[in-house]
């Protein structure tokens, strides 16, 4: 029963994944097939039409294995071994700055925005 | 050509590199230098391998999709406080995209990698697609996503402690928007629930207005 759920939870995330990437190839807009998948499922979970339990085991799978999968692009870097080589510096300051200043900003607007809140609310 | 021994060496090498817990090195770095290293020593070209592991390249779409399973658990969530949480979800996307383009300027970084880095703080399967969309190169996509992530998940909450935030909702919003599952695997360590939670939201929200935000941005500053 549990491996019949579990594989039941592949066909679900398999079928939403062709239905999106025919969708996507018959209106012929730009957008990427796995991620408007992504919209369906949660859409489709929270209409009840996809019960939770259906999709539990095979998602938490995926969700657990999932790095994993791109271990392979890690190694397709030896075709891009020059510009890597020549960029290496540029590619190290971006990401650390880049992330620094998503975490500050980002960390400081919620922090101080959920306790300007929580006051409006007290006073009201 | 579906050749098992290429998806079986992945995998188990994968596994090996989890085991050795060095946290400064992420096991998805450590098993990709093994299997260059193989590669190499064994005279095989990387697409012979990437045709052998073509298997577990597909499965990237059922795993982004079931990213939807964590979403609709915590929906809840994004109704609680929505307005600050909405706004920082777009803060996080616009920043992530207008800082990386500026940094990747001033470092004169060839076109083609600024583009591969635009979507380095969304999920690596996401992270691809939009690099792809955006004729990124998605090898250099997937390499700068782990990096960010590592980088997110090594100082993230050092980074928010120094400048004093507290509260668990903004320290895994933050964390997750940032460095993706990298980061939120950090969240999920902490032990805190609201951490993982929010981490997670904002990893998965993030990456879908990404898809939307990021072409839109590309084409008002190129």
């Amino acid at each position: 029963m549990q491996k019949l759920k579990f594989l039941a939870g592949f066909g679900i995330l398999f079928f939403i994944y062709y239905v999106s990437f025919y969708l996507v190839k018959l209106t012929g807009i730009s957008f990427p097939p796995a991620i408007l998948g992504l919209i369906l499922f949660t859409m489709a979970l929270f209409t009840g039409i996809i019960k939770e339990e259906w999709v539990e085991s095979a998602s938490n799978f995926l969700l657990k294995n999932m790095a994993v999968l791109f271990v392979p692009f890690v190694v397709g870097l030896i075709v891009y071994k020059d510009i890597l080589i020549k960029n290496w510096l540029s590619i190290l300051l971006v990401i650390f700055v880049t992330t620094t200043v998503i975490i500050v900003s980002i960390g400081l607007f919620v922090e101080h925005g959920l306790k300007f809140l929580n006051k409006e609310q007290k006073n009201d | 050509m579906i050749n098992p021994l290429g998806i079986a060496v992945t995998v188990a090498l994968f596994k090996f590199s989890q085991k050795l817990k060095i946290s400064l090195l992420s096991p998805i770095l450590i098993a990709g230098a093994a299997i260059i290293l193989l590669l190499k020593l064994f005279h095989i070209n990387y697409i012979e391998y990437k045709q052998s592991v073509s298997f577990l390249t597909f499965l990237l779409a059922p795993a982004t999709i079931s990213l939807g399973y964590p979403l609709y658990k915590n929906l809840n969530l994004l109704v609680r406080n929505k307005r600050i949480i909405y706004t920082a979800f777009v803060f996080a996307v616009v920043i992530a995209i207008l800082s990386t383009n500026f940094i990747g300027n001033v470092c004169h970084a060839e076109h083609s990698l600024v583009v591969s880095m635009l979507p380095k703080s969304v999920t690596a399967p996401i992270a691809i697609e939009v690099s792809k969309s955006l004729h990124g190169i998605p090898e250099l996509t997937a390499c700068t996503v782990v990096l960010t992530g590592i980088f997110g998940a090594v100082f993230g909450h050092k980074i928010l402690n120094l400048i004093g935030v507290k509260d668990d909702a903004a320290i895994g919003l933050a964390i997750g928007a940032a460095s993706h599952v990298l980061g939120t695997s950090k969240c999920i360590e902490t032990g805190k629930p609201k951490q993982v939670v929010m981490s997670t939201l904002a990893l998965v929200v993030v990456g879908i207005l990404t898809v939307i935000i990021a072409p839109v941005i590309v084409r008002l500053i190129y």
